[in-house]
This record gives structure tokens, sequence and C-alpha cells, in this order.
């Protein structure tokens, strides 16, 4: 199995990379010179060969939101993933659970308010300000409807899904309020946010994932085996050696930090933590040994096709990645629910 | 082997158990019997270190279940509970290699496939390893459950505990009689299993020890012909029973209402 496994990540991997160079030809820019070799070797040799608006197109346009999606994408499928495992139902991702709608209420409340003290902070801060609240957003949702829904080791399902309703409810509310309060230029990134959107991208903020991702999945990725115990019930898990307890505070608090870091960035990009592991269940069951690691590449394969999409089926503009990923879920959602209608 | 002292629970004020003793020792086959609400399961739970804290800490092979490393726990005592959670989407081979875990880290040796092997053989499961757990019947879940902890305790560490709460639920007369065999050839080889059993008869003819608990409290606590008398079952159970000798192997033979 573990030879499989690594044969099976070896080829997403590939995909991923053709994908990637895909993404970085396809857009309005087209380049003049159409190797891939001949325009790095352009810009590493910096020798002049490369017209700036090409350079400034791949490197600072292009090729970190290629990076950016890669990211949250395989961040949002991995938090999806283990969040399944915990709450043992494939319909807890952080959406549903109202985990994004958290982190983006203090997010958006950073944005309106924070134009008062932004002055004062430097500007490497104000992104991990973002994130720093957006991750508490999150942290506090998390916490509460896992509360709300965990009884005596099981999950209430109906209570699970329907705090998450409450929760939405709540973001939108303040968020209604927060748009009617807030100026032209806090406006258009609020909006920014509900939409979710990866045009946002820049070289820092990729750096502040790449580190907050790589925190979480060296934590997080080698947790399959638990996963799979925990499907017994917490008191079996814990009878096979498992220390319950501890794995699921380390979930909750990972899995804020990267929920929280990509609504931060690219504001409630919906639906990607039920889409990726639904359909590696359809091909693996519920082997978390094995869909963990591939949710974390087949989540970028994912958000970077769609992300493609997004920015070239409307030349000259581009429609919101967060519509994408919500047309392709909502009919995954309804599939889970009509198939645990009997669980309800 | 398993050392308790004055054991209580409560569950939001109502008293579940209440001043328990008990010493287990290697090889012997323990049945916990009681009428319903006796809080059988709940000392089983308890014994079994699933509520947490308690006053008095259970002690198993000399330390307390916080001294244990958790792994190296897991590789001595086994529990087989009642509930079992009806959403699996796994194989059966799948669950049941769960009885492995902690036995390797990333990738099953040859010998946790074997240990998979020879428990569904035992509990007579081999033959469904390829399906899909959620398709089986509820006594056929049940004894898939039944090969995970015999897997997990498949090892060569001496004086092994497993816990059993009614494993018996659902099964048929041969596979009841096929486990509970199972189980004594485990005691027998100098492990400890500590069992909740409805059956009285089945207990009779199986345990060592029986403890007989009512109301939370232990009403007798030794060997099954000193337990089960007329006089403490018939009051036990608020229900008439003539008590007589089996004529086949001499245990006792419980025959309720006459």
């Amino acid at each position: 199995m573990r030879n499989k496994l690594f044969i099976y990540l070896l080829l997403s991997f590939l995909l991923l990379i053709f994908l990637a160079v895909w993404s970085l030809y396809s857009g309005v820019f087209v380049f003049e010179k159409h190797s891939f070799l001949e325009i790095f070797n352009g810009i590493i040799a910096n020798d002049g060969s490369i017209d700036p608006s090409e350079r400034f197109v791949l490197m600072d346009l292009r090729l970190p939101r290629i990076v950016m999606g890669i990211l949250i994408g395989s961040a949002l499928a991995v938090s999806g993933t283990c969040l399944q495992g915990m709450f043992r139902n494939p319909l807890a991702t952080p959406d549903l659970l109202g985990i994004t709608a958290g982190a983006s209420l203090l997010a958006a409340i950073t944005i309106v308010l924070g134009s008062y003290i932004k002055p004062y902070i430097p500007e490497m801060l104000h992104y991990s300000l973002l994130s720093i609240m957006a991750f508490l957003g999150a942290l506090l949702t998390m916490v509460l409807v896992y509360r709300l829904s965990n009884q005596g080791g099981r999950t209430n399902i109906v209570m699970m899904l329907l705090s998450g309703v409450a929760i939405t409810a709540i973001g939108f509310a303040a968020m209604g309020l927060l748009i009617f309060f807030s100026k032209d230029e806090e406006l258009r990134d609020l909006t920014f946010w509900n939409l979710g959107s990866l045009a946002g991208a820049t070289w820092a903020k990729c750096g502040i994932l790449a580190v907050v991702i790589g925190v979480s999945f060296a934590m997080l990725l080698n947790k399959g085996k638990a996963l799979n115990a925990m499907m017994l019930g917490e008191n079996d898990a814990q009878h096979l050696g498992i220390p319950v307890e501890r794995i699921k505070k380390q979930i909750i608090v990972l899995t804020a930090l990267m929920v929280g870091a990509c609504v931060a960035f690219a504001g409630t990009i919906s639906f990607m933590g039920l889409i990726v592991p639904y359909i590696l269940r359809l091909i693996f069951r519920s082997k978390y040994n094995i869909i963990l690691p591939l949710a974390a590449v087949w989540g970028s394969i994912l958000m970077l096709t769609a992300d493609t999409v997004s920015r070239t089926i409307a030349p000259p503009s581009e429609i919101s990645v967060g519509v994408l990923t919500a047309f392709m879920g909502a009919p995954i959602f309804m599939i889970i629910l009509i198939r645990s209608r009997n669980q309800m | 082997m398993l050392e308790a002292n004055n054991i209580s629970y409560a569950h939001r004020k109502f008293t579940i158990l209440e001043g328990i003793d008990l010493s287990v020792n290697p090889g012997e086959l323990l049945v916990i019997v009681g009428p319903n609400g006796a809080g059988k399961s709940t000392l089983l739970s308890v014994l079994a270190n699933e509520m947490g804290k308690t006053a008095d800490p259970v002690i198993f092979k000399k330390k307390t279940f916080k001294e244990w490393d958790d792994k190296e726990l897991a590789r001595n005592k086994a529990k087989f509970s009642q509930s079992n959670n009806s959403d699996i989407p796994l194989s059966v081979a799948d669950v049941v290699m769960m009885g492995r875990y902690p036995y390797f880290s990333a990738t099953p040796s040859r010998y946790d496939h074997d240990a998979v092997l020879t428990a569904m053989n035992e509990t007579d499961v081999a033959a469904l390893k390829d399906r899909d757990y959620n398709s089986l019947s509820g006594g056929e879940k049940q004894r898939v459950h039944l090969a995970r902890v015999l897997a997990q305790l498949d090892n060569d560490v001496q004086n092994k505990l497993v816990f059993l709460d009614e494993p018996l639920n659902n099964l048929d007369v041969l596979h009841q009689h096929r486990i509970l065999h199972t189980i004594k050839n485990f005691t027998d080889r100098g492990n400890t299993a500590v069992m909740v059993l409805h059956d009285l008869n089945l207990a009779a003819q199986f345990a060592d020890r029986v403890m007989l608990l009512k109301k939370g409290k232990i009403v007798a606590h030794d060997a099954p012909e000193k337990v089960f008398t007329r006089e403490i079952i018939s009051r036990v159970y608020d229900f008439p029973c003539t008590i007589c000798a089996n004529p086949v192997n001499q245990n006792p033979l419980i025959i309720f209402g006459i």
C-alpha cells in the first residue's frame, strides 16, 4: 500500500507541475518567446532579452498567483479532510461549519476598523494582523461548533450543520453592517472577501502561507491512521493507543491556522474542503492514511485548474474563483446529503 | 494483575457505582453479571480507563494507567465495546487491521497481515474480508470487532488483559460458543479477561469467577457455584428460579420461571 501511495503521489505531482506550466502561459497577456526555458533563462540572466512588462507579468502576477493557488488549495483540502476525520462525517468542512465565516468576520472587522491603526504599524504586519485576526475568528468558531456538536464522543450531525448555519448568519449580518459603514476602498476589499479570489497574490503572502502550511502539514499529514481509528469512536481509538485528545487539539488549532491564513489572503473560497476528499473517497473509500496526503496534492490541482479557468474564461475580465468552486461543490454537497439521509 | 479499590461513579448526582473493590489474577476469566442498570458496562468502562479520573486509580500490572505509555498499553490491554459505530466506510480487512495500529507506523508488516488473518479465522469472518463493513449484519459486525481486538493482542507480551462488553449480543449459538472458547484459550495462556455477560448459564460454564452486581453494588463475587445459588439469583433478579447441576458438566444450571 505504501508503494502504491508513493506512485499516486508522484503521478499527482507530475500532473500538478504540468498544470502549473499551462497556467503560466494562459491568460490575456501573451509572451513573445514561447519556450519555457527561454523565458526563464532570460529572467535569470537578466540580460535585457526579456521585456520588463513580460517580466512583471510573469514574476509579479502569474507566478505568485500560481504559487498561492497551489498553497491555498492544498491547505483547504487538507483542513477539510482532517475536520471530516475528527467529526466523523463527510460534511464537516471549514465553510459548512461556519469556520470560514468566523474567520472572514474578524478579517472584515480588521479591514474596516483597522484603518485607524494601520498607519502606525509596518506593512509586513498588515498581512500578519489580518491573518492573526482571521485565525482567531476561525479558532473561536471551531471550538464553539465542536463543543455544540460533540456529545460524549459522538458527533451530532444536525447540531454540527446548524451551528455552522447560525455562525454564517451572524457573519453575514455583521458583514452587511460593515459594508454600510465602510468607505469606498474598504468596500472593494470586503466584496473581494465575500467572493474569494487569488487576484491579490503577492510573494509576501505566499511566504506567510508557506510557513503556516509547512508547519501544519508536518504535524497533520501523518495522522491518517489515527483518523481511521477515530471512525470506531473516540474510546475505541484510545484503546488502540491513539492519543485522541492531543490529536483533536492539534487538528483544531492547525486547521484554524490554515483556514485563517487562506481567508485572510484569498477570501472565502468555498467547498474546496468538500470536493477534494469526496472525489478521493470515491476511489479509496475512507482510508485517511491514503486520502490525507493525496488531498494535499489534489487540492492544489483543483484550485489551480479552477483559478486558471476563472481568469481565462471571460477575457479580458475574470470571474471569481469562489463562484467556480461553489458551482462544483454545491451538487456534491447535495449528493452527500442524499446519501446520508438515513443517518440524520 | 488488575486491581481497583473503592470504585464509585456518579452521573449528575445519580450514583451508578458505589464502593467496588476488585482484584483479578493472571489467567482468570472474570464474568460480570447483573440485571439491567446494575452498572456492569460502567464498571467495565471505569476499569478500562475510559472515564478519565477516578478517586483511587486502577492499577494494571503495578502501574496506574497514567504511568503507562499509550502504545505499550495498547499492546497489553484491549477492549471490545458494545456500541459499534455503524458508519465505517472501509473493508472488513481494513477494520481488523486497525487492531495492528500499535505495531506499525506506516506500512503493516507481514506479521501484521498474518495476525489479521488469524484473528479473522478465529471469529469466522475471513470469508467477509473484502466486503464493505457497512453492508454487514449486526452479528457479523460484532465478530469483525472481536477479530480486531484479537489482532490487537496477538503478540509476545505475557499476561495480557482484555475487556469485553457483552461480546455475544446478536451472535448465534455456534458463534457464541466459538467466541467463548477463543476467550477461554486466551486466559488459559496466562492472560486475563473481564467480561460482561447476560446469559447466566454461559457465565456458569466458562467463568473462573463471577461478580454479581445490583444497583451499583457487589452482591456476590466468587466462584460460579457459590454465586449461582437459588436464594441469591432469585433475590437479585426478583424472579423465581431453580438451580441444579448440569447433567453433562456438573456446572450450575439456572432455570428461570419455576
